[in-house]
């Protein structure tokens, strides 16, 4: 691995990503509304889980990071269908170097947007600390990680097509959402619904969220059974997306 | 290591369509090599296979005595390409891309800050250098994409049209800083259709058509090989005779004699600087008043030559 080259690229990517703060800060702004507005209402609808907006809260930002990292990897396609990716091919540096670099680039980007958010919530609920803010940040880093390897390795299709790579992208992540603990707990879901839930690691990513900073454990899923789906999803992605990337990426032709 | 590029049977596919097919070349070290031919005849697609941004579907190739398929990384630290159409670099400005682009082959500052300079203001391009790359024109994305590999000088350089969208002044400009890499010791491969940049650069051409390499030459070789391509205007201060008329026929590479006038003569001829001594020497009953002649241009060169062989491969 050349770190030198990884981080060269990296900082010019974030130069970019970070180049309008506009978006950023609309990012923080809607998390707010969404968070005050309808988490304060619904939160009172909900009677049957204790303090359900700080549930809902972390539960939204999981929603943040899995939609920023869908993002990383549709920007991914996008950079291919411009013309930017054959450039970045061109340069000297290695196709899992290159990919590294894009998780890095994604994590990073997802990091400065979700902090504000995790800031919020952890400040709300009274239950902040370092360890929990580490905690937190790790945990949405495994998901960040996950969701985006899971991304770029379904750009393969969009080498194809990209209709039905926007396709599957648009259905998956309906289904990811819906059935997941982002929204609701476990406990709250019939057995078809739990059972598919289950099978999500989205549900341990949100879940694992709420044990790091402290909510009512007994509404999540089992801890060690989280950390260890997390895990084995981002490393699982990582080298999908390595195998792909090195195997498919250069016959990619641009629009 | 005679050549910069060696290829072998190097084929590129995409289903049933070859964009490349079996394609042997060799381009020497430290010319410029012009790859001439319409759209869709594969020279992008060579560009992009020897660079390694694309991988070959069949056979290979040594770019620099490095295996485009084993040794990737080792070409692509030797290899630099200005693409046809560059984008995608939004917001990044022109100074940012060319120090980046500096960086990933390992120059730090400071003597990356003056290569970057020095860059932009060679390239007419200082004044620019801090507005976003989506509000250049055509032309300065187009002098940025090719000002890249001024930042470092790579041993092998490719120049996918690197003057389309560029204005006349500007295209010179490109044109002597293009000698300039070979004068630098850089083996330069330009593909074009623009047959006038063909002529100002080439040592040598290869024309491109369907996915083949159908010629290779010097372009003074490649114009000598049309069967009457040179044109000679011949006017006499008398009228014709029959018996000049009859000497200039017979003349070996004579193909045809067209009357103009009763003073005037226009003479297809093929390698008019064999013929035309002979031509002189030849007539008596007349006297020859001027001469004039046209060489074929490539395009002549590409109709008469190139397409009837396309047609039979």
């Amino acid at each position: 691995m050349n770190y030198l080259r990884i981080s060269t690229l990296l900082k010019f990517d974030l130069r970019e990503s970070f180049n309008s703060a506009l978006w950023i800060g609309y990012s923080w702004i809607y998390f707010a509304f969404q968070l005050f507005v309808y988490g304060s209402i619904i939160s009172r609808l909900i009677v049957t889980v204790n303090n359900y907006f700080y549930f809902y809260g972390t539960g939204l930002i999981v929603l943040s990071t899995f939609n920023i990292a869908s993002w990383s990897g549709r920007r991914f396609v996008e950079s291919a269908h411009e013309g930017r990716l054959r450039y970045m091919l061109s340069l000297p540096i290695g196709r899992r170097e290159f990919f590294v670099e894009q998780l890095l680039h994604g994590v990073t980007v997802n990091l400065v947007r979700t902090f504000p958010p995790v800031a919020i919530v952890l400040y709300l609920s009274k239950l902040f600390s370092v360890s929990s803010f580490l905690s937190t940040l790790l945990v949405l880093t495994l998901v960040a990680i996950g969701v985006m390897g899971l991304m770029i390795s379904l750009s393969v299709i969009a080498f194809k097509s990209f209709d039905i790579y926007s396709a599957i992208v648009a259905a998956l992540s309906a289904l990811l959402i819906r059935f997941s603990t982002i929204n609701y707990p476990i406990s709250s879901m019939n057995s078809i619904y739990a059972g598919a839930s289950l099978s999500n690691p989205l549900t341990y990513g949100a879940d694992l969220l709420r044990r790091a900073i402290g909510l009512d454990s007994s509404l999540l899923v089992n801890q060690d059974a989280a950390l260890s789906m997390l895990l084995a999803l981002s490393v699982g992605t990582l080298f999908l997306g390595i195998f792909f990337i090195s195997r498919f990426v250069e016959g990619v032709k641009s629009s | 290591m005679d050549f910069a590029v060696e290829t072998y049977d190097l084929t590129k596919s995409y289903g049933d369509f070859n964009a490349l097919d079996k394609l042997n070349i060799k381009i020497e070290l430290g010319q410029i090599r012009v790859l001439l031919g319409p759209n869709g005849s594969g020279k992008t697609t060579f560009l992009h296979l020897i660079s390694t941004v694309l991988r070959p579907t069949k056979g290979t190739a040594r770019v620099l005595g490095f295996d485009i398929v084993k040794q990737q990384l080792e070409v692509r630290k030797h290899v630099s390409i200005a693409f046809q159409d560059p984008r995608g670099f939004w917001r990044h400005k022109p100074k940012h891309i060319l120090s980046f682009h500096a960086s990933m082959y390992g120059i730090k500052d400071p003597e990356r800050s003056s290569i970057v300079e020095r860059t932009l203001k060679e390239f007419d391009l200082w004044e620019s250098r801090d507005k976003k790359f989506m509000d250049l024109s055509g032309g300065q994305a187009k002098r940025l994409e090719v000002a890249k590999l001024f930042v470092h000088i790579p041993k092998l350089t490719l120049l996918d049209e690197p003057t389309a969208m560029v204005d006349l002044d500007g295209k010179r400009l490109m044109w002597d800083k293009i000698k300039e890499l070979k004068e630098k010791g850089c083996t330069v491969i330009v593909a074009t259709n623009e047959v006038r940049e063909a002529e100002y650069l080439a040592d040598k051409i290869t024309i491109f058509s369907s996915g083949k390499d159908i010629v290779t030459d010097t372009l003074p070789n490649l114009k000598d090989s049309v069967k009457g391509g040179d044109v000679v205007d011949m006017r006499f201060s008398d009228p014709i005779s029959p018996i000049t008329l009859q000497t200039l026929k017979r003349l070996p590479g004579t193909v045809g004699i067209i009357e103009v006038d009763e003073n005037r003569l226009r003479i297809p001829v093929t390698r008019s600087e064999d013929w035309l001594p002979l031509a002189v020497s030849s007539i008596h009953g007349n006297r020859l008043a001027s001469v004039h002649i046209t060489e074929p241009s490539l395009d002549d060169i590409f109709m008469t030559i190139v397409k009837p062989k396309a047609e039979t491969k």
